[in-house]
């Protein structure tokens, strides 16, 4: 069954923020080096790896040759490539890619914790990342049940809180100080110094904060998520804005542009909620069920 | 099978993975404490507000810092300091504390270095700090000068055990000079906390003799740092070039750890209006050059073509190093290598000369990280930018300097080689104090030329950047560390003697928790090493001149150029004769004088030319 255009919409933009994560985070892995290695490089790993048979040479290689674990660091790129694609071809009747996809998202869960445990356990790298683990969670619900359906608007919400509580908790200094790199590009960008740079973080994270909470009123929801999606692709592209220069190799763009591309959930998932209150008010896009295809067999849509 | 046994692998690494960290986060008690518990600033009483001082004696000037804990609010930020003189304490100077890091700089000029003197630090009605200003120790043979580098604090690898140890040792070899080449403070958002730390832990050493303290990366809050003169970084890992932190962070970084320093040969800022404190000490006439290696260095993301999954590590061993050294990239900057050139000549009240800096101007190990982490080639190294590190080495071979630094977490000894294989300096990398992160020096090929019985990794090598490297000695870590504290992971620290009459540096490498003065006590293998001053500039296809015999005891001698006007070098011969070595086949003007080469001695002289008396009286 075809979408309504406004649904295809909704549906594109998911595919987008899946599509950018994926081949984000596969371009890492490809071309530079993935956040796994705090979970490889541990003692009690090589202690496992020779109890179920695997030499320590096998594992850490001999030196002059990779070992495991530098070979998979960078065969998980494949998968990640391949997560890519399948954000790009899924259908709502491919069980398979749709599988496929939330294993993908396991390998960002992993990711994030490979994160949170490198950011000496601070919870807000694990929280800030929501969007990026629940982006293909999204997209097959959305596939499955409907872009509208309250499943999938309330894992997009849940997402939206994630990225923003978790960029505002760091923003605040919660639970150490504001990142030097946050401060610093704002410095650059905004031409101001460190004081002031602070202060503008500040208010950032209060209204980070503010928009979660703005999320779940219902007048101010759309205001919410216009905010967030702006703030959310402005500081993906800080990166970039404040590193890039002429007078770099490739201008520095192999240095910054995937910090943009992976971070495509943190501005398509408010996106996706902008969009899909657009017409908050009008009742027969809201309110009445539209059944979106045929593997929506729930009539429940969001009411949300 | 195999891809049944990696799964299997894989799923136990998350939660094994997981669970080490937080074992680790959550260790505490039974005399081991987490970095962050240990960073808590104690709430001290008002007598106990001084925490420790740090001093230097330069060119007649007495620069002392005292680090305070936090002053309450209204009381006084008046700190005084006084001498005892003839059973008396007599006030030599007062300061205000500077409030952003608690710090107090004293600057007493007209200093009398002859005697040692008793100081006191004060601070309102209560608090007292007392110490002791050494005299300069110019009428002793042997200068000892005890080094540290890599203080992590963290409980993991032995960061958290006691520092007794070593405090011991200082005294029981009554080390001169304290030099801390770096990483005294691992904690990048709280330096003032770890700070006060380090000062607990080691102020008992420091507020009795001179302490030289280098801040490197970790110091000003970042795995590593290319400082490109204050430039604000701001990728991750700091690869771009420049700071991390905030400017403002870093300058209270420096004025803790640097202000008591003789002062600043070139004062002026460098961006973000952080300062510069690249100097000179004179001290027991050793002429020791303070050098800022990553101050100005180029940051490399960007800037050389990308050869590994970081833009400062080079994976692939066929790539082409000449295609990393690029034009514009800058390791120390013009400013430091005009100061070392003049340094480099200047012999006033000096017999050797030492150079300090962070880390040492070669890639000096193999592997990195807790196992067999091969890299090629890694940036944060002075063996790159080549042609800066080239020039660094020519200016302070010209000086005959011996180079002692840290960093690397792994112990080594090499001299350095520019155009051949040992034409340059020697330099000694001190162990951590503890290590938090391992490396190796491992190349997959035996040295040529080594000592006779000495290990294959010694020996004449290319570094990852292509430069020559003769490896002396290395001390290595075990593979898989048994325990996997200090000493199993090549904890430690150095002393070197250097011996102004005979002009021999000693180079003496120790693990923890030894006693230094037990003859039964072993150093790492490879250590001691013994050179000459005159080692650090003999490269081996040189030649001699004839030997001079001078009328004057320990005469400054200078080579130049006959063709150039270059300047190959400058040094204060040991006694009355000197034999100068040379290039064969050039033509060079000797100049020779009793503190300055002023006397033109020879002006064509060559390899194999006739011995020659020189009158200087």
């Amino acid at each position: 069954m075809t979408l309504p255009k406004p649904d295809q919409l909704l549906l594109l933009i998911l595919r987008l923020g899946g599509f950018g994560c994926f081949a984000g985070w596969a371009w890492v892995l490809f071309y530079w080096e993935g956040p796994y290695g705090v979970l490889l490089w541990q003692d009690s790993i090589y202690a496992l790896a020779e109890k179920i048979g695997i030499s320590w040479d096998e594992f850490v290689g001999s030196g002059a040759q990779d070992g495991l674990v530098q070979k998979w660091h960078s065969r998980i790129g494949w998968l990640y490539l391949i997560c890519a694609i399948l954000t790009l071809t899924v259908r709502n009747n491919s069980r398979i890619q749709m599988a496929g996809l939330i294993g993908g998202s396991g390998l960002l869960v992993l990711l994030s914790y490979a994160k949170y445990l490198s950011a000496n356990q601070q919870l807000p790298m694990f929280v800030e990342h929501g969007g990026q683990m629940l982006i293909p969670v999204i997209l097959v619900l959305a596939l499955r049940f409907g872009v509208r359906h309250r499943a999938t608007v309330v894992t997009a919400m849940v997402a939206f809180v994630m990225i923003f509580a978790g960029h505002g908790a760091y923003a605040l200094g919660y639970p150490s100080p504001t990142p030097a790199n946050f401060l610093g590009m704002t410095s650059i960008i905004l031409r101001v110094d460190a004081e002031m740079a602070r202060f503008i973080l500040r208010v950032a994270g209060i209204m980070d904060m503010l928009v979660c909470v703005g999320l779940f009123f219902r007048p101010l929801r759309r205001g919410a998520a216009l905010y967030a999606a702006v703030w959310g692709f402005l500081t993906a592209v800080a990166r970039p804005v404040a590193g890039m220069s002429l007078g770099l190799n490739y201008w520095g763009a192999d240095q910054y542009l995937h910090e943009v591309v992976l971070r495509a959930p943190h501005f398509m998932i408010p996106l996706y909620l902008l969009f899909l209150w657009r017409k908050a008010d009008e009742p027969d896009s809201l309110t009445a069920p539209v059944p979106i295809s045929s593997g929506n067999t729930d009539p429940q849509t969001c009411r949300l | 099978m195999k891809l049944i046994r990696l799964v299997t692998l894989c799923c136990s690494a998350l939660l094994i993975a997981g669970g080490a960290v937080a074992q680790e986060k959550g260790k505490k008690g039974k005399g081991q404490k987490k970095g962050p518990a240990a960073l808590a600033i104690p709430n001290v009483e008002k007598k106990d507000i001084i925490c420790f001082a740090l001093y230097t004696v330069n060119d007649e000037v007495l620069k002392l810092t005292a680090q305070l804990y936090p002053v309450p609010e209204g009381d006084t930020k008046t700190v005084r300091l006084e001498i005892e003189k003839d059973g008396k304490w007599v006030e030599v100077a007062k300061t205000e504390v500077i409030e952003k890091g608690w710090t107090a700089p004293f600057r007493v000029e007209n200093w009398d270095d002859t005697q040692t003197q008793k100081y006191r630090v004060l601070h309102g009605e209560e608090a007292s700090y007392e110490g002791t200003i050494r005299r300069n120790p110019i009428d002793k043979d042997e200068i000892v000068v005890a080094g540290f580098t890599g203080n992590s604090i963290n409980a993991k690898h032995g960061g958290d055990l006691s520092r007794q140890d070593l405090i011991d040792n200082v005294n029981k070899v009554d080390a001169d000079v304290l030099f801390f080449s770096g990483d005294q403070v691992y904690d990048h958002h709280r330096h003032y906390a770890a700070w006060l730390k380090f000062g607990r832990d080691f102020g008992e050493i420091i507020k009795d003799r001179p302490t030289l303290c280098l801040p490197d990366d970790h110091d000003a809050g970042q795995p590593n740092l290319w400082g490109e003169s204050g430039k604000i970084s701001t990728l991750s890992g700091a690869a771009d070039g420049g700071y991390s932190q905030p400017g403002e962070y870093v300058q209270e970084v420096e004025r803790a750890q640097t202000s008591h320093m003789p002062d600043p040969v070139d004062p002026h800022t460098i961006g973000q209006g952080i300062g510069v404190w690249f100097t000179n000490l004179n001290w027991g006439n050793i002429d020791f050059a303070i050098l800022e290696d990553r101050k100005f260095k180029t940051g490399p993301a960007g800037r050389v073509p990308k050869q590994g999954p970081r833009p400062d590590h080079i994976l692939n061993p066929d790539y082409d190093p000449a295609s990393v050294d690029v034009e514009g990239a800058i390791l120390l900057g013009d400013r430091q290598l005009k100061f070392i050139d003049e340094w480099a000549q200047d012999w006033t009240d000096a017999d050797m000369k030492v150079a300090l800096s962070a880390t040492i101007f070669c890639g000096g190990a193999h592997i990195h990280g807790a196992a067999n982490g091969r890299l090629h080639a890694d940036m944060d190294s002075n063996g790159w930018p080549q042609t800066g590190r080239n020039n660094a080495l020519r200016g302070l071979r010209k000086g005959f300097a011996f180079h002692y630094a840290g960093d690397q977490h792994l112990a080594t000894i090499f001299q350095q080689g520019i155009d051949e294989y040992g034409d340059a300096i020697y330099s000694f990398c001190v162990p951590s104090i503890a290590n938090l992160y391992l490396r190796w020096w491992e190349p997959l090929e035996a040295g040529p030329n080594r000592e006779p019985g000495a290990p294959e990794y010694t020996g004449d090598h290319l570094d990852g950047f292509a430069n020559k490297v003769t490896n002396f000695a290395a001390a290595n870590p075990e593979k898989n560390p048994a325990g996997n504290i200090l000493n199993t992971r090549a904890a430690g620290f150095g002393i070197v003697r250097f011996n102004t009459k005979t002009r021999d540096i000693e180079m003496e490498c120790w693990p923890r928790n030894v006693d230094v003065t037990d003859p039964e006590a072993k150093q790492y293998p490879g250590w001691p090493m013994t050179i000459s001053q005159f080692d650090n500039y003999n490269p081996r296809s040189w030649g001699k001149l004839g030997e001079l015999t001078f009328d004057v005891e320990d005469p400054v001698v200078q080579l130049i150029d006959a063709d150039t006007d270059e300047i190959l070098y400058t040094v204060r011969a040991s006694g009355k004769s000197f034999t100068p070595g040379a290039p064969k086949g050039k033509t060079f003007i000797v100049k020779a004088g009793k503190d300055a080469p002023e006397t033109t001695v020879s002006e064509a002289a060559k390899v194999g030319s006739e011995p020659q008396t020189v009158t200087l009286k």
